[in-house]
Parts: structure tokens; C-alpha cells; sequence
């Protein structure tokens, strides 16, 4: 049994090694139809410059499968009186080193003149010799006095309306992008209707930020929370979100949509939140519900959360639609229960239809009854007339 | 034959020279001496634990009488048991004592009725008693205000005055015990024992005979919640009997405006009560106004006995 089991292995492993000289051939083709060497290129050979303003050519050094390789770096064919210097690291430099599979990047800093005419082309030549050989990367820089137009930002909100209550957060995302040629640091600002409040946020980040920086060519996503004001009237708003920074700047126009919406509040009798009950009697208090909210509020209904033993009756039992602004008054009847104690109660007072509930506690002070201080009384007495009949029976001896 | 004029005399001459008697008496100044030392020993204890514990409170004069420091009482517990010692010094030989120093006829030779006796004696002792009481209540508003540097309050003072009448009262409750034994019993010595030993049963064995008796009368059975509260109803109702207990009642709610009640409290009557927040005075004293009733009852009460029982005397003796 055991036998015929390592046959069985053994003709398996067989059948999947049959194939494996075809994959080496493949794998060896391939390599060879990579690249191999070593490149000084740039993104952008031929270019417009301003004159009198210093402009940067990014120029990247790349070795592919190549042993580590030093390059001298020789620039040519600079125009007289332009000032020009070559960066690496932050430094000036005029020689790299290249690992193997990696990038060097230099920055190629060129000033040209203030008076420096236009509408020519000047070629330049930057050369990288090493042992082996001599890289030449040519590039055509011409000089423009005319301004650019160049926005190089576009934002693209995802949502650009959004719809909520006056206590809601409108959060818009909006996309920035940086199509322009460099990194930057971008400043965010907003222009809403007074009293509306703003926060910028990275993406899904949580802190705020008043500007970000974007990679040149990449996107970011720019979270504007808007908080509009408490008291703000239903209706349409427009928020307008402007990216600036690097000489680029860009609007976009969002648009709120206030909702309105209803919200009650209890006033007490008197404005007070407090009053008097006797034990076992019924009172009547007054409570005022006003809608301080921006919309009716509709089918409310009163309840209550008494002390064990009480009755607490509404008057109306519910109120059918209360306009905002508007206040309406119902009584509320309480009947302490008999064996309450003398002291303060809490009674909670809840009106709630299915937007809105508010509830504030009523404090009772119940009294009790002044039946047995008379109870009392009719001892003392009782006793006085026994010795008032003690002294006319036995008086006067 | 039928006599004629008011029954009563003569009553104020009579009382105020028992008063002026008491007032300038060795007893008294002992037994007084007694009761101020103990007071201010309270007090100065109250005082000491208010400055150390209580922050702030609306009714911190009230708890100069009822804050006690560890060995010693609070000043209501000291007056609750002192009390009754200073009445039964004041009364035990109001009658009989006359009889002793052959007296009485003397006083009753003169165009009084018999009735002005003994109102004068009660009214003279109650007069003592009010006069000292009082000075106990400034002394301790005093030094309250001393140590303390505060004034007492409106609603401070409205019950302190409240519990102060109240005391009276109760004071009252055995000076007429006093009287009333000075009048059954011939010899002063057994008439001062007697009100002695009642106050002995009443102020300090009545704790213990309450339970006892609560037991003998309703059972308590393990297996039923309510004989619990019916025998713990029992218990209540008799050491009600004692005057000791009801006073300790009144003081309880009258100081302390947050107490609501003194019988057993349920569950369902505290639901949604807020605890702690004081009363109205009229609501406390309508807790106690039983209380004080039956203390107001009981002095009038015992004085009735007293009373008829001197009116049908021989006192040609």
C-alpha cells in the first residue's frame, strides 16, 4: 500500500517538472528585451521662461542594471549674462553617483536677465560623462515676456449641493489638483453668509487645516464643513471655496439648502419650574410650549413622569400644530398621592411628537394637610376644658 | 354655702415669689450650674466639629444644637435628659413641702382661694423654667455667633424659637408630674424619689421595655413582611408614651429642615422625592404638631390630677 502511495508521488512531481526548461528560456528572453543603462532625462525639454525670475529644470539621472555610476555633470550653451547653477540635495554639484535601479534627481536653476529679449530659442546642452560614456540631454529654452494664463488648479466638488437642518454640519468633499509644473502649498478659503461657521479637513482626516500641500500633478481631496448659524431662516445659501497658492488660485461655488425645523421648549408657570400641592388635593399649574424653531411642529403630545401614587392629568391632552413662534398654554393637574410626605417632588413634564421631545422637571413642594394640626388642637383643648371643669367642680376652696 | 370672686386671685403674687424662691434657691443654682457647664461643653464640641467638617449649609445655627463631638451629646440630647431633672428640682416639694414647714395654712389664711396656690406654684415654676431656657438660648446664639462669625438666620431663629417653646412644654410635662406627686405624697423625700424613678423608667429604660412590650403584643414572624411593620408600628406607639421620645421627635424634625417624617417611610413615597432639600418651618411643625400637642396634653393633663386631687385634701393639719 505504502509503496504504491511514493510511486503515485513520484509520477506527480515528475509531470510538473517536464516543463519547467520552457519557463527558463521565456524568463531569459525577457530580461534581455529590458532596459539596460543609464539616462539623464527630463520631463520637460522645451520650455517657456520669464525673464528676470529664477525657474528650475528638474533633470533626473537614472541607472537600470547598471554597476554604481559616477557622472560629471557639464552644462553648455548658456546664453551670456544668464545666471545658472545646478543642484543636487540642496547643494550646488557638478558630479552624481547612481546606485544600481535607482534615480538621482538634480535641479537645473536658470536665471535669465531682466532685459533679456524674447522670442529666442537658446539651446542648452547638459552633458553627463562617465567612464564609459557621455549622456547628452538638450534642451530649448525660450523666453516669453507675456503672462501666463495658467490656472493650473481645478477643483471638482463631489457633492455640490447638499440639503440639512439649521443644526446639521454640510460636509463638502472637493477634489483639488494641482496640474501645475512644482509641489505647492495651498491655501483654502472660504466665503459663506455671516454667522455661518467653517472648518477644512484633509479627506477623512479630523484636524482642521488652513491649507495643504499637493505634489505637482497630484490629487487631494479637501474636506469644507459648513456649520450654519442656529437662528439661520430655511432657505438657499451659497458657499464659495477658493484654493490659492503658487501664483494659481481657483473657485468653486457650493450651495446649502436650509431645511427648517421645528423646536419646543417648556415654560413653566410663571417662567418658574417649581410650585406648591397639598397632599391628597388636586392643583392646577399653567405651562406655556413655545416653538422656538423655524417650522410647525405637529401632533404633540403631552406626558408626565410622576412620583408613584400621583395623577397628573394634560389639558389638552395633545396640541394638534404649533406654528413657529407661536406659544400655546395647557394646564397641567396634579393630585399628589394621599400618603405623600411633606417636602419637594419631582415631577418630569415630556412633550414629544416624532421630530422633536423636550422634558423638564417640575419641582413640587407638597404640603400636607392641616386636618390633624386641628386633630391636635382639639387634644389641647379637650385637656384645657377637663381642667376648666376641674376648676369649677372643685374651685374655690 | 356658695363662695364667690374669681378662683385665681392672687395667683400672680403667688408665682412670682415662687419664682424669686426658685431663682435665689442653693438647688437651683446647683442644678442650673450643672445644666450650663454641660451646655457649654456641648456647644463648644458642636462649634469645634462645625469649623472642621460643615462647608456650607442655610441652617447652620440649628446644627449647634443637634452636632455632637464624640464623648459628649449634642446640646437638644443634653437638654432632653436634664431637663427633666431640673422640673422635678423645682417641684418635687411644692405641696407637701408647705405641709412640712407648717406653711400652708399660713398662706392660705390670707384672702386667696386654694386654686391660686397651686396655679402660683406651677406658673412660678414655669416662669424659672422659661427664664433659664432662655438664657441657655442666647448663650448658645451667642457663642454661635462668636466662634462661628455669622449671624443666625430669619429661618434659623424662627425655629429655634419654635423648639425652645416646645421645650418649655416638655419641661412642663414634669413639672406637673412633680407637683402632681408633691401633692399625693406626704414626705418630700418619696415624692422627689417617686418623680426620680419615673424619669429613671421613662427617659432611660423605656428604650428597652418598648421592644419588649412591641414583642409580647405583636409578634414578629419571619415569614410575614407586614407583622414586621405592624410590630415595628407597636414599638413606636409606645415609646410614644414617654415624653422623652416625643421631645426627641420634635427636636429631630424642627432642627434639621430636611428630616420629613418620623414613622416608617415606604419606597413608593420617596419615589421622586428630592432628598435633602429643607421645609418649610410650618411643614415641619405640622410633622411634630402631634407631638407637641401631646405634650401640651399631658402637662395639662397632669396638672388637672394635681389639681384635684390638692382641691379635695385636708389641709387643717
Amino acid at each position: 500500500m505504502r509503496t504504491i502511495q511514493h510511486l503515485l508521488a513520484a509520477a506527480l512531481g515528475a509531470s510538473l517538472i517536464v516543463p519547467s526548461p520552457l519557463l527558463a528560456q521565456e524568463t531569459d528572453a525577457r530580461a534581455q528585451s529590458e532596459l539596460q543603462g543609464l539616462w539623464l532625462t527630463t520631463s520637460w525639454p522645451e520650455l517657456k521662461i520669464k525673464p528676470g525670475e529664477t525657474h528650475s529644470v528638474s533633470l533626473s539621472l537614472r541607472n537600470e542594471k547598471l554597476p554604481p555610476q559616477r557622472a560629471s555633470i557639464e552644462i553648455s550653451g548658456v546664453p551670456e549674462g544668464w545666471e545658472w547653477a545646478l543642484k543636487g540635495g540642496g547643494r550646488d554639484v557638478s558630479a552624481a553617483i547612481v546606485s544600481p535601479d535607482s534615480t538621482e534627481r538634480l535641479t537645473l536653476e536658470l536665471t535669465p536677465p531682466q532685459d533679456a529679449g524674447t522670442d529666442d530659442a537658446h539651446a542648452i546642452e547638459v552633458r553627463a560623462q562617465t567612464a564609459r560614456e557621455t549622456i547628452t540631454l538638450p534642451l530649448l529654452v525660450s523666453l516669453s515676456q507675456a503672462e501666463e494664463d495658467v490656472t493650473g488648479l481645478s477643483l471638482e466638488p463631489e457633492l455640490p449641493a447638499l440639503r440639512g437642518t439649521a443644526r446639521s454640519t454640510f460636509s463638502f468633499k472637493v477634489k483639488v489638483k494641482n496640474e501645475g509644473a512644482e509641489d505647492g502649498l495651498f491655501n483654502l478659503a472660504a466665503s459663506v453668509p455671516n454667522g455661518f461657521q467653517t472648518r477644512f479637513k484633509k479627506g477623512y482626516g479630523s484636524e482642521e487645516i488652513t491649507g495643504l500641500p499637493i505634489a505637482a500633478g497630484a490629487t487631494e481631496t479637501v474636506t469644507m464643513e459648513v456649520v450654519p448659524s442656529r437662528g439661520v431662516a430655511a432657505g438657499r445659501y451659497e458657499a464659495g471655496l477658493e484654493v490659492s497658492g503658487e501664483g494659481m488660485s481657483s473657485t468653486v461655488q457650493l450651495s446649502l439648502e436650509v431645511t427648517g425645523e421645528p423646536q419646543i421648549r417648556i415654560v413653566g408657570p410663571q417662567e418658574r419650574l417649581s410650585g406648591e400641592a397639598v397632599a391628597g388635593k388636586e392643583a392646577s399649574f399653567t405651562f406655556t410650549l413655545v416653538n422656538t424653531g423655524t417650522a410647525p411642529a405637529s401632533d404633540v403630545e403631552l406626558n408626565a413622569t410622576p412620583p408613584a401614587g400621583w395623577k397628573v392629568e394634560f389639558e389638552p391632552k395633545d396640541i394638534a400644530q404649533i406654528a413657529p413662534n407661536e406659544a400655546r398654554e395647557f394646564n397641567v393637574r396634579m393630585t399628589p398621592s394621599e400618603q405623600a410626605i411633606a417636602g419637594d417632588y419631582m415631577v418630569g413634564i415630556r412633550t414629544s411628537n416624532d421630530v422633536v421631545s423636550e422634558n423638564v422637571q417640575f419641582r413640587v413642594t407638597v404640603k400636607t394637610s392641616t386636618l390633624w394640626g386641628a386633630a391636635g388642637l382639639g387634644v389641647i383643648a379637650a385637656a384645657a376644658l377637663v381642667m376648666g371643669g376641674a376648676v369649677m367642680r372643685y374651685g374655690r376652696r | 354655702m356658695r363662695r364667690s370672686g374669681s378662683p385665681f386671685t392672687g395667683v400672680g403674687a403667688i408665682a412670682l415669689k415662687e419664682a424669686a424662691d426658685h431663682m435665689t434657691s442653693a438647688r437651683m443654682h446647683m442644678i442650673m450650674l450643672l445644666v450650663i457647664l454641660t451646655a457649654l461643653g456641648a456647644v463648644y464640641g458642636s462649634i469645634g466639629r462645625l469649623r472642621d467638617t460643615t462647608a456650607e449649609d442655610a441652617y447652620l445655627f440649628l446644627k449647634l444644637f443637634t452636632v455632637a463631638q464624640d464623648p459628649l451629646p449634642s446640646f437638644a440630647a443634653f437638654l432632653g435628659f436634664l431637663l427633666p431633672l431640673v422640673s422635678i428640682a423645682l417641684g418635687f416639694d411644692a405641696i407637701n413641702g408647705e405641709f412640712n414647714r407648717r406653711t400652708m395654712s399660713r398662706v392660705l389664711a390670707q384672702p386667696i382661694y386654694r386654686d391660686a396656690m397651686l396655679f402660683g406654684k406651677f406658673l412660678g415654676g414655669l416662669i424659672v423654667l422659661a427664664v433659664s431656657l432662655l438664657t441657655l438660648w442666647l448663650l448658645m446664639v451667642g457663642l454661635g455667633m462668636l466662634f462661628l462669625g455669622l449671624p443666625p438666620s430669619g429661618g434659623d431663629i424662627v425655629r429655634s424659637v419654635a423648639w425652645l417653646v416646645v421645650t418649655l412644654a416638655y419641661a412642663g410635662v414634669w413639672l406637673a408630674l412633680a407637683i402632681a406627686l408633691s401633692t399625693l405624697i406626704r414626705t418630700p423625700a418619696t415624692s422627689a424619689l417617686a418623680a426620680l424613678s419615673v424619669w429613671l423608667i421613662l427617659a432611660v429604660f423605656w428604650g428597652m421595655v418598648a421592644p419588649l412590650v412591641a414583642g409580647v403584643v405583636a409578634p414578629v414572624d419571619p415569614l410575614e413582611p407586614a407583622s414586621i411593620l405592624n410590630s415595628f408600628e407597636w414599638r413606636q406607639a409606645i415609646s410614644r408614651l414617654s415624653p422623652q421620645t416625643l421631645y426627641g421627635e420634635v427636636t429631630g424634625i424642627l432642627l434639621d429642615p430636611a428630616a420629613r417624617s418620623v414613622g416608617p417611610l415606604f419606597m413608593h413615597q420617596l419615589h421622586g422625592a428630592v432628598i435633602g432639600s429643607p421645609l418649610p418651618t410650618g411643614q415641619s411643625l405640622l410633622i411634630v404638631w402631634p407631638q407637641i400637642s401631646a405634650l401640651i396634653a399631658a402637662m395639662l393633663a397632669l396638672f388637672t390630677a394635681a389639681y384635684v386631687v390638692f382641691q379635695r385634701q385636708e389641709i387643717r393639719a
